[in-house]
């Protein structure tokens, strides 16, 4: 368990920048320290958590917030699955505490040492997951106590810092195949249309990745039968 | 906090939690479904539509701010970084654009 501690701490200083970022943007959205590091401990995915923040200060209301940000962390259905024989062995409250510590860097982290040492397993999880979750939660909470003492930044451009932030999430997410990027075209130009034509924020972004989804699926099987 | 907020907080932990957990108990029924390609494909969809909703009607000197912050994220594959420079290009646009 000391091992996944001590490995995961370079992961974990970019995440405490990633969370003090976070923390500042969600005061801005009016959310208060306490909250942000009770939302961080609780949901522990700052992906998903930036995004519903995003949507709810931009009036897509409480329930398109919460799907956006759920969209958001359906990765984790293929992650977790992956750790099913990792698990297997612990008692069933330390399996839903390794679960809900299971984020990008720490599962990443512990199938690739695994992958060197196969002795690797459950308790560098929940070392590294602990790590993690330690420093996710502080760090959101005290970029959100900065985030409150600062001035209204909206005329300042934090908005951009919302569109940047998923600029980068995009870019690190960016498919590899040149023909993957044809959804990805057709969403962004297809939710430029509906908004310009009218359409609410969050109408669009649904309807955008719906067509960019479909295109995608069609895309698959033709490359299927080719 | 406000009703909503608390909600927000907690119908993303209880769906995140969710899918965590539903992940791990289906095991690899849900990788192998023709579904499986979703889970791959909607987030960056999603997240393409964020940026392009964030930017309709915006002013140029927005989008080229933001064609600058696709370039730092495709050399540094960092959000804080893009994030950081993002800003910076953002606010300086604004200072030289008036």
């Amino acid at each position: 368990m000391t091992r996944g501690m001590l490995s995961i701490l370079p992961l974990a200083v970019g995440a405490a920048l990633y969370g003090l970022a976070f923390g500042v943007l969600a005061a801005q959205a009016g959310f208060p320290w306490w909250g942000v590091g009770l939302m961080g401990a609780g949901v522990h995915a700052g992906s998903s958590q930036i995004v519903a923040v995003d949507q709810f200060s931009t009036g897509s209301g409480l329930v398109g917030a919460v799907f956006a940000g759920a969209i958001m962390n359906l990765r984790y259905l293929g992650i977790t699955a992956s750790l099913a024989g990792i698990l297997a062995a612990l008692p069933l409250w330390q399996r839903l505490v390794a679960l809900h510590l299971t984020s990008d860097e720490n599962w990443a982290l512990t199938m690739s040492e695994r992958r060197k040492d196969s002795g690797v397993g459950a308790a560098f999880l929940l070392g590294a997951g602990s790590v993690m979750f330690v420093t996710w939660s502080v760090s959101t909470a005290v970029g959100a106590q900065i985030g409150t003492l600062l001035p209204d930044l909206d005329a300042a451009g934090l908005g951009f810092a919302f569109t940047a932030a998923f600029i980068a999430m995009a870019r690190s997410m960016a498919p590899r195949r040149i023909s993957a990027f044809l959804p990805w075209g057709v969403t962004f130009g297809l939710a430029i249309g509906l908004m310009s034509a009218g359409m609410s924020r969050a109408l669009a972004i649904l309807a955008a990745s719906l067509a960019g989804l479909a295109l995608a699926a069609l895309l698959r099987k033709s490359g299927r039968h080719a | 906090m406000s009703l909503s907020q608390w909600l927000l907080i907690a119908g993303l932990a209880a769906a995140t939690f969710a899918t965590r957990l539903l992940g791990y108990l289906a095991g690899d029924r849900l990788r192998q479904s023709r579904f499986a390609f979703v889970l791959e494909d909607l987030p960056g969809l999603i997240v393409v539509a964020l940026v392009a909703s964030s930017l309709a009607g915006t002013e140029p000197k927005t989008w080229i701010a933001a064609a600058l912050a696709v370039a730092i994220a495709w050399v540094s594959n960092n959000v804080v970084v893009t994030m950081s420079a993002g800003l910076a290009a953002y606010l300086a646009l604004g200072v030289v654009i008036t």
